[in-house]
């Protein structure tokens, strides 16, 4: 008798743990839509250029600024 | 940050090209002072004055000779510029050099290329040694600084011009401070403009100092004009004298593997080809 009533507490909290946590996780739930991590930054881009392919990185920006001096084959 | 003051700027003709040193918040006697520095290393670092400290070094090849400190710290570039390129740039380069007729500055044209003595070039480590003060080229060897010397001075002049400054040797520049308006300075890559701010850029090419179908941009894999099919690289980097390398190695990869290269190496990076004007 005693056992069974042990295997009946038991039983109860855990389904009842189980409940509890469902119903707290759905009434706190702050943004469906949210991202599971952060965006990755910009990852780079291709620019137009002289002929062939420039490549920028996130760490250079491109501008429409004139330019005050130019890299060069000299 | 914003800068401080106007931006002076300076011009000159050295290092048999053209120079352009811009500062924020600086004199133009600062300026003048940067000119002055780079002609009198530029005076040593030279291969094509007899009495210049690099040609007595050539001259005295096989036997060590006591050089400046600069030179030793530029020496000491040359054989890192190597290890970081996996040998493909070389400074042991002047034997082939004068084998394709690049014996006297380009202004003055080159002279009869004579191809048939070209060799592949020994490993910098092997006939270059640099100790404290005195150096020791290996007996038939000769060093040619060339781009390496621009970039490692494009950063020191940089460096003595102020936080806001950029200075670009032919080429090859560096960049420090916010720039003129705050947000980095405005340079010219491959036609676009990219905003540097304590960044460097290069390029390297097959196009310019050409004549014929040779020109100076030498393949140590071979001691001939580089044929890789690539024709031009512009690469940023960190600093001047590694985008100088960076620039060079990846023109030597050709186009199969310099855009892993530079994707791995270089911030922006610019590949051309034969059919890219």
């Amino acid at each position: 008798m005693r056992t069974v009533l042990l295997k009946a507490a038991a039983t109860f909290l855990t389904i009842g743990a189980t409940v509890a946590s469902a119903l707290f996780v759905t009434s706190h739930l702050k943004n469906p839509a949210a991202p599971l991590q952060p965006p990755v930054v910009n990852a780079g881009s291709t620019a137009a250029a002289l002929g062939g392919t420039l490549n920028v990185g996130p760490s250079v920006q491109a501008t429409d600024v004139e330019p005050m001096t130019s890299t060069y084959a000299s | 940050m914003r800068p401080d003051g106007p931006v002076a700027s300076h011009h000159f003709e050295a290092l048999g090209t053209s120079c352009s040193l811009f500062a924020g918040g600086q004199s133009r006697t600062r300026l003048l002072e940067g000119e002055f520095w780079v002609r009198r290393l530029g005076a040593r670092l030279t291969r094509f004055s007899t009495d210049s400290e690099l040609s007595r070094l050539n001259r005295n090849a096989g036997q060590w000779t006591g050089i400046s400190d600069e030179m030793e710290v530029i020496l000491r570039a040359a054989l890192h510029a190597h290890e970081m390129s996996a040998g493909l740039v070389n400074a042991a380069v002047l034997p082939s050099m004068l084998a394709v007729g690049y014996t006297r500055p380009f202004a003055e044209g080159p002279t009869v290329a004579l191809l048939d003595g070209a060799r592949p070039l020994p490993p910098l480590r092997e006939v270059l040694e640099v100790r404290a003060g005195e150096a020791c080229v290996h007996a038939g060897c000769g060093i040619d600084l060339g781009g390496i010397a621009k970039g490692w001075m494009a950063d020191r002049l940089c460096e003595m011009l102020g936080p806001n400054a950029i200075a670009n040797l032919g080429g090859d520049l560096r960049a420090v401070g916010p720039g003129p308006a705050g947000d980095g300075w405005p340079v010219g890559v491959a036609g676009v403009t990219l905003m540097l701010r304590d960044q460097a850029a290069a390029t390297s090419s097959v196009r310019r100092r050409r004549w014929g179908e040779v020109h100076h941009l030498i393949d140590p894999r071979t001691g001939l004009p580089a044929k890789t099919g690539l024709d031009e690289v512009s690469v940023v980097t960190a600093s001047a004298f590694e985008a100088e390398v960076v620039a060079k190695t990846a023109l030597l990869l050709g186009p199969d593997f310099a855009p892993a290269y530079c994707a791995a190496h270089a911030m922006a990076w610019w590949l051309a080809g034969p059919d890219d004007d």
